[in-house]
């Protein structure tokens, strides 16, 4: 995430708590773009909003997280429990509509209910739910504060799998596919630089979360590293195949109302090859001292 | 006298304008302004 490409465009991100108001700001054009979740992106192209998804977020970074005493210990014992999902339209619905099928459980044996991300820790410590499935930190949060235990992570149940994607309003694309392709570009580098290097996690954890998350930078170092491959942000370019799956469990499970063409809500003309670009950041700007303590507003 | 309470106002209403501009907009986001710098705001969450 950055303020300022190399090129001099000004890129300022805008914090949300919770995916209806991102989707709303969208649609008013109060943003240009924005990182949403994969089924709610074409949802929105299903009900005629102008925006295409054109990179992915990052790929794996979501774990389905039970207390850390409860007696589950496989997807099995989930029957007949709360778990909480992000959004009706989030992948993580999906996965576990999935993952039911694949145990032969009926779509309706686990109760899915939608809480925003940033809830999904306290419902657990408070026993409202018994788990939770969700992007991280969230994820990490209970795992760290020793009140959750990771029961599977993405990578070991659903690898590469796709959370958030990066979507662009069509007016934009047509207006100015330079400022897009710039966008594209510099989350492009970032990532690849995020994974060449633990230091690179390391520093990005620190800016991060003082400067955009307002996280507690341990947190972040921990998802980051614990495993690495817990979160990848490399391999983000658009594959067909990857959005036909979610497309498909979407409508299987009454997510989506009717099958939509990868076409209708993707353009993946903007993804490079990750050989072609190249980031010569070494290491980040120092995070400046008041930071920490008092947060920079909304950026 | 009378210069003095000009110079103060003028003073006053400068620190008070590069204020607002500071709080509400940023230099650096005006310098891009001004230069003709294109800006683009994209929504996140605080996931992933």
């Amino acid at each position: 995430m950055t303020e300022h490409s190399e090129e001099g465009s000004f890129f300022r991100s805008q914090k949300f708590t919770d995916w209806p108001t991102v989707k709303e700001a969208l649609i008013a054009k109060e943003i240009g773009a924005a990182f949403i979740l994969a089924p709610m992106a074409m949802q929105l192209r299903a009900d005629g909003v102008p925006c295409k998804i054109v990179y992915l977020g990052h790929r794996d970074g979501t774990a389905l997280v039970v207390g850390k005493d409860s007696h589950i210990h496989d997807f099995s014992d989930l029957r007949g429990k709360t778990i909480a999902v992000p959004s009706r339209y989030a992948n993580q619905t999906l996965l576990m509509y999935k993952m039911m099928k694949e145990w032969h459980m009926a779509p309706d044996s686990i109760e899915l209910r939608e809480l925003p991300p940033p809830e999904h820790p306290t419902a657990l410590l408070s026993g409202s739910i018994d788990g939770y499935i969700v992007g991280e930190p969230f994820a990490a949060k209970a795992e760290m504060d020793g009140f959750g235990r990771v029961l599977y992570h993405t990578k070991d149940i659903w690898p590469d799998f796709i959370s958030c994607v990066l979507v662009v309003h069509e007016d934009l694309i047509e207006r100015d596919r330079a400022l897009v392709q710039e966008l594209v570009d510099g989350i492009a580098k970032s990532g690849k630089w995020l994974d060449a290097d633990m230091e690179h996690r390391m520093e990005a954890a620190e800016v991060a979360g003082k400067m955009y998350y307002f996280q507690d930078p341990k947190l972040l170092k921990y998802v980051l590293s614990k495993p690495v491959d817990r979160v990848k942000y490399t391999h983000l370019l658009l594959r067909k195949d990857d959005f036909d799956e979610i497309m498909n469990l979407a409508v299987e499970n009454h997510v989506l109302a009717r099958p939509i063409a990868f076409e209708e809500y993707a353009d993946p003309s903007f993804c490079h090859s990750l050989e072609d670009l190249d980031w010569d950041l070494g290491h980040l700007p120092p995070v400046p001292a008041d930071a920490a303590s008092t947060g920079r507003p909304g950026e | 006298m009378k210069a003095r309470v000009t110079v103060g106002a003028l003073l006053w209403l400068a620190l008070i304008t590069g204020l607002h501009v500071q709080l509400n907009v940023g230099w650096e986001r005006l310098r891009g302004m001004l230069l003709g710098r294109r800006e683009l705001v994209v929504g996140f969450l605080p996931v992933t």
